[in-house]
Formats: structure tokens, C-alpha cells, sequence
């Protein structure tokens, strides 16, 4: 990997390839939680990152299923804190497979009922996403702020019952090996027969962000297919304009257009210290 | 130079043979006895069975056309993993097993015979232009889950490959849509190797008829899975294959499911 430079005049490049994957940042970055590891550093104080409004939502995902898109995921921020959230959620299954990624800290009984509703009549599936990153809330808590795991772990019970299957999905923080076993253990011992568990690495951008990390340059990529990379086949719609990855959404190097999602098809710069995660790890933000 | 188009009236489509000999001839039985001029498997001959070594004179007594699959392109060029595009580590723990199996028991005439399979085939069914595949015509592992492969998409494939009916497998779930806005039709023909968790051991294959409209029938095959079942514990095998074989529910690579489809399961 290349040292951190100011100017580079080698930074590679993702070819773009199909738009299979949209991301909508519907709640910019507007969250009740403040993760330590939160990669767009999200929290409960006036965003920096814009909600996106709910028509700018609908054109996106319009102009997503006239070129193809295969799903859409709905993230922020804590996405259930849109006020339209349902309605959006109701068009998108419409289109494509929708998943939405939360906190499962403030989601109320009505509203598991109705995605209960909306999951058994959408022609397309709906998946929940639950962000807990241990299996014990000592582990949890201590980046997610007290009592997040009891109420993440209430809602992953509570979607479970209503037969929605949450995709519970941690983020290695202690670089665990065991922590994917653990969580299925967990589940399991919570009565949850059908266990989903999905492992992210920590992404250095946000919160923790690491300025002087590693970049990629084009030697590091020579034989690597880059149309693997997950930019590659994904856009991330904000209130801002377009970006490469919901990852990098925000950040003024990573905008690929202002705001409409065809200029957005072109490659895109992997600038970031984050892109070496992507391409060291092999990591996707999608379910699978 | 174009592309020779076959034509023909009624075909037997598959996928997913996964070592499972008595299945595959099972099927090539059932298939020849429903009229069929023409039969085509789309790929994965090897994978969760035993013995992989006996699918291929099947294969080629029976002089079919055969679809590369993404495990076959693996076997052929000696890849260190089946590219079955699974992300979930205990998909890929079983996944592993199996690979090296089926690499160890596949002799290097069958990898050259896979070498050679072509990664796609266009045939013409009455008035339509059939297009086969393994996973979608874009990438030979993309899964095309009926809860996740949207009419958009679809669309647009069918679109950029000229076709009127898109004919895939890989997931191992057989599904058909006439795609909305008059776009033509998608037929996931399942695969006939392991059931398609549906609680019985039975397996599938589509017979495709233009009469002069297109008609899909899914085909259902039972066959002597208990031999299979047997056989993969004798080979040393996990018993999770064996067990999927006999209940009929899959019990390995279910991690990449969509929750729709996975509700439907047992595990």
C-alpha cells in the first residue's frame, strides 16, 4: 500500500460496471445512537449529513428500476426515524428487494406489525438488518451506549415471532474470530431457529476514521479483478448528491453527481483508506 | 462467425446435478418419456454428492448440451474455491469440504470435457429466443432468488442479451415469471441434485413447450435417494448432506437465502 499523499496522481479507479445495488441514506446522518465505530458518525445532534426528502427517494429508486437495479437498501442514520419511512418502504418493495439497516432501538410494536404487513403483501422480500456488535451487552454497549443490546436483542426476538428473520449484523470491533459463532450461539439460545449473522469489518472513515492509514495505488491492484469491488456495482443516494458506496456517502472527493443517478455511472475514485478495507477484505455491504 | 440457432418444439431444461448420478438419470428417464426433441443442463455437475465421476457418461451417452456452471469452471481450471459465491462462513465451511472432494474425484479427462463446456446456449422455441445460462447471463454466480430478481432487472437482461425467455439456475429454487410490460419470461429451472427444501426428497426440472404460446411445467423426479444419502456417508461426506437428500430440507449453504425463501424452511 502507498503512503497517505496529498495530491496522488496514481489513484485507482473502479470500473462501474451494472447498477445492481442502490442505497438510499435516507436518514443522513441522523441517529439516536453515537457508535464509536460509526462510519458516517452519525448521532442524535443536527445532522452534517441531510436527510433525504421523500420525493428525492422516489425519484431515485424510479430511475434505479428503469436501469436495472437488482436491490435497494434503506440506511442512515437510524432509517426508522423517516417520517415516511413506511410508505417509502411500500414503494421500494414495489421494485426491487428492500432491506433496511437499524439500530432495533426504536422500533415499537406497531411498527414491527405493520413490516410484518408490508413483508407478507410486497412482491419483493424484506429484510431487516439489526445492528449488535457482541453477544453480551458489556461487549455491545461499550460502543453502542448503555441498554442498546437489550433493546436490539428485544427487537431481533420481536421480528423473529413475527416470522421477518433479522439479519443480525455486527461489526468486528475486537476483532474477534469467535464472534460470528458466538452470535449464532446467542441466537440460537434466544430461541431463534432460523439465525442470520453477518460480520463487518470496521471501516477507518467516521468515527474511526484513521487519517494516516494506507491508501490504495495501481500496483497494489495489478492481477486484482476490479470490478469485484463492491462500488463497482453500487450507488449511495444522499441529500447531497450520488456517491460510489453508502460507505463513502458525504464525503466531497467520494460525489459522482449532484443528485441524478444516471450522471453517477462512471468509475469511481478509490481514494480512501476505507477502499483498502473493501479490497483487503473482500467486505460487502449487501446481506450476502 | 454467428451463432448456430437450434429450433426446436418442446425441451427439458435443468440444473444443479451436484454429483447426484441417480437423480440425473432419473430425470434424462422422465424427460425422454414427456416427448422432449431436446435436453439441456445448466451446470454444477459436481458439489454435496458423491462420486462426481459418474454424472459425466451420463452426460455425454446421453449427447445433451451442457452450460458451464460456476463449479464446473472451478473443477476445470483448478481454482482454489468453487466460486459458488456464498459470503456466510459456515456456507463457505461446507462449500470447502465439498470442493475438495469433488476436485479429488474428478479425473483430469472429465476436467478437460469441462473445459469445454460453453458458458451459455441459445436455442429457438417456436417464435421465441431462448437464452441459457447458469447464474444470469452477466456473471455465472448471481443468484436469482424469485424474491429478489425484480422485474426491472429482468428487463434489462433480457434486453441486452436479445432475448425473449431467460432460462437460469444456480440457486437451486425453481421459479417462472412472464415479466410485466410484455418484456418475455424468466424460468429459474431449479436444480435436480438436492431437493429444493420443500420438505420432501423429491427433485425438479422445467419442460418448456411453444404451442405456439410458451408453456412452462415444472417436472417433479423422485428417484433412489436414500442410495445417494448412503453413498455420501460412505464417502465420508458431512451427514448435513445426506440429511437434506432424505428430509428434503436443506441443511448447508442456506445462509445466502432471502428471508422469503428461507421462511419457507425448516432450518
Amino acid at each position: 500500500m502507498s503512503p497517505s499523499a496529498g495530491a496522488r496522481l496514481d489513484v485507482p479507479r473502479a470500473p462501474f460496471v451494472a447498477l445492481s445495488t442502490l442505497w438510499l441514506v435516507l436518514t443522513g446522518t441522523l441517529c439516536n445512537l453515537r457508535c464509536t465505530h460509526c462510519l458516517n458518525a452519525s448521532g442524535p445532534e443536527t445532522p452534517w449529513l441531510a436527510p433525504l426528502d421523500a420525493a428525492a427517494a422516489r425519484r431515485a429508486i424510479a430511475e434505479a428500476d428503469a436501469l436495472g437495479v437488482r436491490e435497494i437498501y434503506f440506511t442512515g442514520g437510524e432509517p426508522f426515524l423517516h417520517r415516511e419511512i413506511l410508505p417509502l418502504l411500500e414503494h421500494s418493495l414495489n421494485v426491487a428487494a428492500t432491506t433496511v439497516l437499524t439500530n432495533g432501538t426504536v422500533m415499537t410494536d406497531a411498527l414491527l406489525d405493520a413490516l410484518a404487513a408490508l413483508a407478507r403483501t410486497a412482491r419483493y422480500s424484506l429484510e431487516i438488518r439489526v445492528s449488535l456488535d457482541a453477544p453480551d451487552a458489556a461487549g455491545n454497549d461499550r460502543v453502542r451506549g448503555a441498554g442498546t443490546w437489550q433493546r436490539a436483542v428485544r427487537t431481533i426476538q420481536a421480528l423473529d415471532a413475527r416470522g421477518l428473520l433479522p439479519i443480525v449484523t455486527a461489526t468486528a470491533v475486537d476483532d474477534a474470530p469467535d464472534l460470528y459463532d458466538r452470535l449464532r450461539a446467542l441466537l440460537s439460545g434466544l430461541g431463534i431457529a432460523k439465525s442470520r449473522v453477518k460480520i463487518l469489518p470496521v471501516f477507518p472513515v467516521g468515527r474511526a476514521a484513521d487519517e494516516s492509514g494506507a491508501r490504495l495505488s495501481e500496483a497494489d491492484l495489478e492481477g486484482f479483478d476490479r470490478a469485484t469491488l463492491q462500488c463497482a456495482e453500487t450507488r449511495a443516494v444522499a441529500a447531497d448528491g450520488v456517491y460510489a458506496c453508502p460507505i463513502l456517502a458525504g464525503l466531497p472527493e467520494a460525489r459522482l453527481s449532484s443528485g441524478d443517478l444516471g450522471a453517477a455511472l462512471r468509475p469511481a475514485s478509490l481514494f480512501h483508506t476505507a477502499c483498502v478495507t473493501c479490497h483487503r477484505t473482500g467486505a460487502t455491504c449487501r446481506n450476502a | 462467425m454467428p451463432e448456430r440457432v437450434r429450433e426446436h418444439r418442446r425441451i427439458a431444461v435443468f440444473g444443479g446435478v451436484y454429483a447426484n448420478a441417480e437423480a440425473l438419470a432419473a430425470v434424462l428417464s422422465d424427460a425422454r418419456s414427456r416427448d422432449a426433441d431436446a435436453v439441456f443442463c445448466l451446470g454444477d455437475l459436481g458439489g454435496f454428492g458423491p462420486h462426481p465421476d459418474r454424472v459425466f457418461p451420463l452426460l455425454r451417452e446421453s449427447g445433451m448440451r451442457v452450460v458451464r456452471g460456476n463449479y464446473d469452471e472451478a473443477v476445470a481450471s483448478g481454482a482454489a474455491d468453487c466460486n459458488c459465491g456464498y459470503t456466510d462462513p459456515r456456507d463457505n465451511h461446507f462449500a470447502r469440504i465439498s470442493y475438495a472432494y469433488t476436485v479429488g474425484h474428478t479425473s483430469s479427462t472429465d476436467r478437460a470435457w469441462l473445459a469445454t463446456l460453453p458458458g451459455h446456449e441459445r436455442v429457438r422455441l417456436g417464435a421465441y429466443r431462448v437464452l441459457m445460462c447458469h447464474g444470469s447471463p452477466r456473471r455465472i454466480n448471481e443468484f436469482l432468488w424469485e424474491s429478489t430478481t425484480p422485474d426491472g432487472l429482468l428487463r434489462r437482461l433480457l434486453t441486452d442479451y436479445s432475448a425473449d425467455v431467460l432460462l437460469c439456475t444456480h440457486t437451486g429454487i425453481k421459479w417462472q415469471r412472464c415479466v410485466a410490460g410484455g418484456a418475455g419470461y424468466a424460468v429459474n429451472v431449479g436444480a435436480i441434485g438436492r431437493p429444493e427444501n420443500d420438505g420432501t426428497p423429491r427433485v425438479w426440472y422445467a419442460l418448456l413447450t411453444a404451442e405456439p404460446d410458451l408453456r412452462v411445467e415444472f417436472v417433479p423426479v423422485s428417484y433412489d435417494h436414500e442410495a445417494v444419502a448412503r453413498a455420501i456417508e460412505t464417502e465420508g461426506l458431512p451427514h448435513e448432506f445426506a440429511e437434506t437428500l432424505r428430509t428434503g430440507w436443506w441443511t448447508t449453504c442456506l445462509e445466502n437465502l432471502p428471508a422469503r425463501e428461507r421462511a419457507r424452511g425448516r432450518f
